[in-house]
């Protein structure tokens, strides 16, 4: 489904990405782990095409999306959760999961796909009318992955969703994108808490000084000597 | 109606919640009480009329400064060429009237005009965000909201002298757009003019307001003035909503121009006036406030009216801009403040 060839990307002349590759089946559970400044969230950018990439290739559905603005890419069916999660704090939660939506055209799909969003989120319905600012950071959380989800993505990019959040909030977080995952939907996760995310991904990729460092399944990649001793402090 | 009740909901929220905004309304309240005993019942209804005129111009600047964080210093040659376009729409019907008299034209030939006007100003406005700031943009982000003001100050001045240039400083005007005796309203004496004036302003800010907050693209153009990376990513065409902003506002101007033809002629500077007055407003309600626009524009209206019957017409920018000047001391942000990305530099 997502296909990443060599790709370099830089901020100005800081070059943070060296030939990275690596490739998302469809429906898979993918997590991409690594340090502070590893260059994870930039290779999310690269893909939902907030940063043109400055070298090599990402294909979505064998198209070819590098350098495409970001809201084609989301029109194209690619969802990006981002880490700063750019919610619009002065609507209501339903105004920012229809905004989610703005791609839809069919109000009716809309709605189903809203219900749906508030059956896996009951706190958001909850919440219904009040404005996204005023909500807790783990509402807030929720609140951005329902959003991404609203357009009916083909593939999420979920960006480090257990930032800031309190412990018992990460194990839901962490759920319901279990739960997104059984829905039948793609997901590329961006992740520090390298335990938490081998145990629900499929697959994971070792991304380090902007390489990838390692790849293999995420039950395999546990025992791995190297990253127990690097992440897992055993 | 849903519509109007979440409108007074959400004045009703900023009241309560916000001090100064309070403390302004209450006392622009009992000046207007003062007013109306002192000057009389026309002096109430000609803060009306300016205060509606104002609030759709400010209405504009706040859009544009809150969606894509332009101070626009040439709103007012979007009131001159709203001015013009109805001139030159409206005198041509006006002179066949005199030869083939029909009462119909008569009473629509003006609504004609004030469509011309807004039609070319939204033409106007996608052809100026098109030429001066999708490029700016496209070449850097930085210093943007500096840029952005001294490129509007320069498409004024172009726009004033380029307007000199073509078809000279002449004022072109019309004495009315209708030929209907003043109405009587409270002892009080108003022109159709006038009265057409207002509630044209107030259903094109009531119209603006209904698509800004109830269909999908007003939708997506407050979410642009909200967060621009969360638009981009939720599907929104950054450069659509820009243009169509623009397009909006520079409408609006020229349909305020075009509807106030027969108290300010067309010619080249006219502009300046409405234009500070405009920016007074905005400064005072909050930059990228649109709602608070409104209630300021009436409030900056009262000042000037205010002025003029107490301390004579010489003083009307003094006044209000010592008044603006005073409570930016108190409130820096406005009285109707709203954080607005640009204010500080992103």
């Amino acid at each position: 489904m997502l296909k990443i060839e060599r790709l370099d990307a830089s901020y100005g002349f800081l070059q943070i990405l060296w030939g990275i590759s690596l490739h998302v089946e469809e429906g898979e559970f993918v997590g991409l782990i690594g340090p502070n400044g590893a260059g994870k969230t930039t290779t999310l950018r690269s893909i939902a095409g907030l940063l043109p990439p400055k070298d090599g290739q990402i294909l979505f559905k064998g198209q070819s999306i590098g350098g495409t603005p970001a809201y084609k890419v989301s029109r194209m069916g690619v969802s990006y959760v981002s880490e700063a999660l750019n919610l619009f704090v002065d609507m209501s939660v339903r105004e920012n999961l229809l905004l989610g939506a703005y791609s839809v055209r069919d109000k009716k799909r809309q709605l189903e796909t809203l219900e749906f969003v508030y059956s896996l989120f009951p706190r958001l319905k909850e919440r219904e009318n009040q404005l996204a600012g005023t909500m807790s950071g783990g509402e807030r959380k929720m609140l951005a992955i329902a959003r991404g989800m609203m357009s009916n993505p083909q593939l999420m990019l979920v960006d480090e969703p257990s930032l800031g959040l309190a412990p018992h909030l990460v194990t839901d977080v962490f759920q319901s994108l279990q739960k997104l995952q059984q829905t039948g939907v793609t997901i590329l996760l961006v992740e520090q808490r390298v335990n938490a995310t081998l145990a629900i991904t499929n697959r994971a990729y070792v991304l380090e000084h902007g390489r990838v460092a390692m790849e293999g399944p995420s039950s395999e990649l546990m025992k791995n000597e190297h990253i127990k001793a690097a992440y897992l402090g055993v | 109606m849903k519509e109007s009740t979440s409108f007074t909901r959400f004045i009703m929220n900023k009241l309560t919640r916000n001090l100064p905004a309070t403390v302004v309304i209450a006392l622009s309240l009992v000046l207007m009480v003062v007013l109306g005993a002192v000057g009389g019942m026309s002096q109430v209804l000609n803060t009306f009329v300016t205060g509606g005129m104002w609030a759709l111009l400010a209405v504009g600047l706040a859009l544009v400064f809150g969606v894509m964080n332009v101070p626009h210093f040439a709103h007012g040659e979007s009131f001159m060429i709203g001015a013009y376009v109805a001139y030159w729409v409206f005198n041509p019907i006006y002179q066949t009237l005199g030869e083939h008299p029909n009462a119909f034209l008569e009473v629509v030939a003006p609504f004609i005009g004030f469509l011309a006007a807004a039609v070319v100003g939204f033409v106007v406005g996608v052809l100026l965000e098109r030429i001066i700031f999708a490029p700016l943009r496209r070449r850097t982000k930085s210093g943007w909201v500096m840029n952005a003001f001294l490129l509007t100050v320069g498409v004024s001045f172009v726009l004033t002298n380029g307007f000199t240039l073509a078809i000279g400083p002449n004022f072109r005007g019309i004495p009315r757009y209708w030929n209907i005796d003043t109405l009587t309203i409270l002892g009080a004496n108003v022109s159709a003019d006038r009265i057409v004036a207002f509630f044209l302003a107030m259903i094109t800010i009531f119209a603006l307001w209904l698509f800004l907050r109830q269909t999908r693209t007003g939708r997506a153009i407050r979410a642009v003035s909200q967060d621009e990376t969360g638009a981009e990513l939720v599907g929104i065409n950054l450069d659509f909503v820009y243009v169509l902003t623009f397009g909006l506002a520079t409408a609006t101007a020229a349909l305020a121009g075009a509807s106030l033809l027969f108290m300010f002629q067309a010619y080249p500077t006219v502009g300046g006036k409405p234009l500070y007055f405009a920016w007074y407003v905005v400064m005072l309600a909050g930059l990228g406030n649109v709602a608070g626009a409104i209630l300021g524009g009436f409030i900056v209206a009262l000042l000037q009216t205010a002025t003029q019957q107490f301390f004579g017409p010489s003083w009307e920018d003094v006044i209000p801009v010592a008044v603006m000047i005073l409570v930016l001391i108190a409130v820096p942000s406005g009285i109707f403040g709203s954080e607005v990305k640009g204010v500080q530099e992103q």
